[in-house]
């Protein structure tokens, strides 16, 4: 590079930014984590005159963030495919059809499985994950089909097959080995929470610090400069999908491990949700842009509101509506806030 | 004469850039005024304003008299950056918002048609009309703006910078289109860098100065040192000049070599670069320099022949091999396909070389990311507020340097530009220059595919491309007019040339 140093004409640095420190710091904290961290913060108030048992730390771990655990580790999934510029709705098929494939093989003769060891169980499970993923990112970023009729298919494909291979039967009498997802500690936390926090955690930095994460967020920014800059896009794509599916089956498992069986329609309707986490906390739907912490607040903030609806004996025939209007009041509130600061999009 | 466009102390601020700052301007009916300045001086700002597209912070601006009947179809503007709709063909493009409708208000397709064809006719486009914006080249995009803004019959005409990326003729024809509305009295406004068109284009000058209008003045009382010192500020050193002296031929062996090449438009190619060398390669629209260039870079497969860097074959249609084993280059269109919007400016001038950050943990270290991109920033006068700044936010100038930073990043063997200095201002110009110049000096080889004169200038030689095949090949000393007349097929006015570029493939 020391070469190549033309000279600057003799031109003084004109008129630099007045106030560029002030500028830079305001900036380097993003606009949906600074919207909705006074949301949780109300949302935690509110919480808290409705039910005293909300700010318990019961309730706290193992109800808001245990619960919210599934939700995450798929918006982590559905994060990673949305910043690259695509998305898969088939993410919850995957949630119903990896645990229900792994119940099916290792469960015993006696409850209609075919009684395989455990890790024979998962040297089917996961290739077939790998395999889904790998069909969605081949169709996706080879032949260039639609994202949404691709996934869509492969979502009604993946239920249909869950609904065969349980036979239309609940699969209940599982190994130890896994449930442990779901009733497993460490140093006093539920496995779940640890999950949570540390694939957020773990995610955000692969997203923003890792070459791999940057080419993500450029093939989603801009697919036609990515290629351009040598990112091997068409590889990539087919890689975050992948990675996705096998997130969501991680998720399936998760979710299994805590209410201790597998149904038929499990994951099902969990992508509208996963989609509203995602975009509360400001990831795009037209890709590249949003971070994984905006992400996790969003998971975190519908959590804690799913648990005041609960707490609040709100009719669970109601449930779904006030869950529905709040979403649709986040996203308002979010909209109000980047009209608020000019510029205040959420940075890549 | 009444005024059509009155700019009065007008304001606008992007956080803490001053774009514009209390900037007064009239322009009378039937004037033709060239606003000119360097990248970010506010030119594109204020051409939006004009549009009623952005608001100004403070002050007003009035095109056209009130009963004037004003309105949007009586100004007409050409954006820096393409706002045409990918997806619908051109002629739905020229058409839009304006669709000739049956009786009945559905859409006449025929007409819509025929009416785009006789308009691109006149660019010698006319098998354009049915196309897909998307598949289009850039050069053609551009023309297919061009005639959606003069098809509309606007008496307030707002150009930023529209002959970037078009090549000789095509410019040509623009400034016949703009001579012909002047004589209808439309009242115009002309965003360019390119200095001599403005003298050719306009009849008074404004210059901008970092938000500031530092100058207006009629253009027969300027000169283009003059305009150069307005835009540069006093301390101006003088552009240009001193790059020219022929030198000796480089006798080392060639590092890239091409040989029959082929691919759509290109029909079997040789060429040749040697360490140290800048050559040239400049054709008319459709000759195939384009699609060699892509060639060569990797965007695009050859359907036969070879490239090979050092001996090494070049893994064509595979970018990051190409970039891997030495090419660095910049793409055609660098506002479509050149830069990540939201990613910040240090990022976008560090993409193709991410891995070079990466600390013990493989994770990349910002902070040696944003030293390697402040000096990138001081050595190409990148306007940034700094290196978090998202990169859509910089004005099109800055951007393109971005790009260009980024394509000499990876300490490339061999430098394909297209069109370096289209959109960037003369001092960015001149940095590129002796880029070019410090490259050439450390035994680098670059290509400069252009259709500028002056970046030809500073070539060793010129191959120049007609209908697919290497025409003739210039070499120092050369004149615009020798090239005007190779890249015709008109042959040289020297014949002791080559015909092709034979001797240098081995
Ligand atoms: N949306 C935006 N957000 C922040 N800053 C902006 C925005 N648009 C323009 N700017 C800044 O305003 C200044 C003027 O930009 P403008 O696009 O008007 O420059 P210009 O004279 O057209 O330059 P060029 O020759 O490079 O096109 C630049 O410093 C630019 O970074
Ligand atoms: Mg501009």
């Amino acid at each position: 590079m020391s070469a190549v140093s033309p000279r600057k004409l003799s031109e003084p640095v004109a008129a630099a930014a007045p106030s560029h420190a002030a500028r830079r710091a305001r900036r380097s904290v993003d606009p949906v984590v600074l919207t909705l961290l006074p949301i949780i913060v109300i949302a935690v108030i509110v919480g808290a005159v409705v039910n005293p048992v909300f700010l318990t730390t019961t309730n706290i771990i193992d109800n808001i963030i245990t619960t919210s655990a599934v939700l995450g580790v798929l918006v982590i999934a559905e994060s990673l495919i949305l910043i690259g510029g695509y998305f898969d709705l088939s993410l919850e098929a995957t949630v119903g059809f990896a645990p229900m494939l792994l119940a099916v093989l290792v469960s015993s003769a006696a409850d209609a499985g075919l009684g395989l060891p455990f890790w024979a169980g998962l040297l089917i499970t996961i290739p077939a994950v790998l395999l889904i993923g790998l069909a969605n990112g081949l169709m996706i970023a080879k032949m260039k089909l639609n994202a949404f009729i691709v996934t869509l298919a492969m979502l009604i494909l993946l239920q249909g097959l869950t609904i065969g291979l349980s036979g239309g039967q609940t699969f209940a009498m599982l190994p130890k080995a896994m449930t442990y997802l779901g009733d497993g500690v460490i140093l006093g936390l539920p496995v779940q929470a640890w999950i949570f926090v540390l694939a957020f955690a773990a995610a955000y930095v692969f997203m923003k610090f890792t070459p791999t994460g940057r080419s993500i967020y450029a093939m989603g920014g801009n697919l036609e400069a990515a290629r351009a800059a040598g990112i091997r896009t068409t590889r990539l794509t087919i890689g975050v999908v992948v990675a996705g599916s096998l997130l969501a089956a991680l998720a399936g498992l998760m979710l299994t491990g805590r209410i201790a069986s597998v149904t038929a329609n499990q994951g099902s309707g969990m992508i509208f949700t996963v989609f509203a986490a995602a975009v509360i906390g400001g990831i795009s739907l037209n890709g590249g842009r949003g971070n994984l912490i905006g992400a996790g607040l969003g998971v975190i903030l519908l959590g804690i509101i799913q648990n005041i609806l609960t707490l609040s004996n709100v009719p669970s025939f109601w449930i779904n509506a006030a869950y529905g209007a709040i979403i649709l009041a986040a996203l308002l509130i979010g909209w109000v806030s980047t009209q608020r600061f000019p510029g205040g999009r959420a940075a890549a | 004469m009444p005024e059509a466009i009155v700019v009065d102390q007008v304001s606008k601020a992007f956080g803490p850039t001053l774009a514009l700052s209390a900037v007064s301007l009239t322009v009378n009916r039937g004037e033709s005024r060239a606003l000119i300045g360097k990248n970010g001086a506010g030119k594109s700002t204020l051409m939006s304003i004009l549009t009623g597209l952005s608001q100004p912070d403070s002050g007003s601006v009035q095109v056209l008299a009130e009963g004037d009947a004003g309105g949007a179809s009586a100004v007409g503007c050409v954006y820096q950056r393409s706002t045409l709709i990918p997806a619908a063909t051109a002629a739905e493009n020229i058409a839009l918002a304006r669709f000739p409708r049956s009786r009945a208000g559905l859409i006449r397709w025929p007409e819509v048609r025929r009416q785009a064809t006789e308009l691109l006719a006149e660019w010698e486009y006319a098998d354009l009309a049915g196309t897909p914006v998307e598949q289009l080249e850039p050069l053609e995009r551009k023309v297919v703006e061009i005639c959606r803004v003069l098809s509309q019959g606007p008496r307030v005409l707002l150009l930023d910078e529209p002959t970037a990326g078009l090549d000789r003729g095509a410019s040509q024809r623009l400034f016949g289109h703009i001579e012909r509305a002047r004589a209808r009295g439309v009242t115009i406004i002309y965003v360019s860098h390119h200095l001599h068109e403005v003298f050719e284009v306009c009849d008074s000058v404004t210059v901008l100065r970092d938000g500031r209008a530092v100058l207006t003045e009629q253009l027969t009382r300027m000169t283009v040192p003059d305009l150069v010192d307005a835009m540069v500020g006093e301390a101006a050193a003088t552009a240009g000049g001193g790059l020219r002296a022929a030198r000796p031929e480089s006798a080392r062996p060639p590092v890239l070599v091409a040989s029959g090449v082929t691919a759509p438009k290109v029909n079997g190619v040789d060429l040749a670069l040697r360490p140290g060398e800048c050559v040239g390669l400049t054709g008319l629209d459709g000759a195939g320099h384009m699609q060699l260039a892509e060639v060569l870079t990797g965007q695009r497969p050859a359907e036969a022949g070879t490239v090979t860097l050092d001996g090494r074959p070049l893994p064509l249609g595979d970018i990051r091999g190409c970039i891997e084993a030495g090419i660095g280059f910049t793409p055609e269109d660098r506002h479509t396909s050149g830069y990540v919007p939201a990613l910040s400016v240090a990022e976008n001038a560090t993409l193709n070389i991410m891995p070079r950050f990466a600390n013990g943990f493989r994770l990349i270290s910002g902070k040696k990311r944003d030293a390697f991109y402040s000096r990138l920033a001081g050595e190409w006068n990148i306007k940034a507020y700094g290196a978090a700044q998202p990169t859509e936010e910089l004005s099109g100038g800055n951007q393109q340097k971005v790009v260009l930073a980024r394509s000499v990043a990876a300490d490339p063997k061999v430098l394909v530009l297209v069109n370096p200095t289209a959109g960037v201002d003369v001092s960015a110009k001149n940095s590129i220059y002796t880029t070019i110049e410090a490259l050439r000096a450390d035994g680098q080889a670059v290509l400069i595919v252009t259709t500028d004169d002056a970046d030809l200038e500073v070539c060793d030689r010129v191959v120049v491309m007609v209908h697919g095949e290497v025409s003739a090949e210039l070499r120092h000393p050369f004149t615009e007019g020798m090239i005007a007349a190779a890249v015709q097929g008109g042959g040289t006015t020297e014949p002791d040339l080559l015909p092709s570029g034979e001797e240098d493939s081995q």
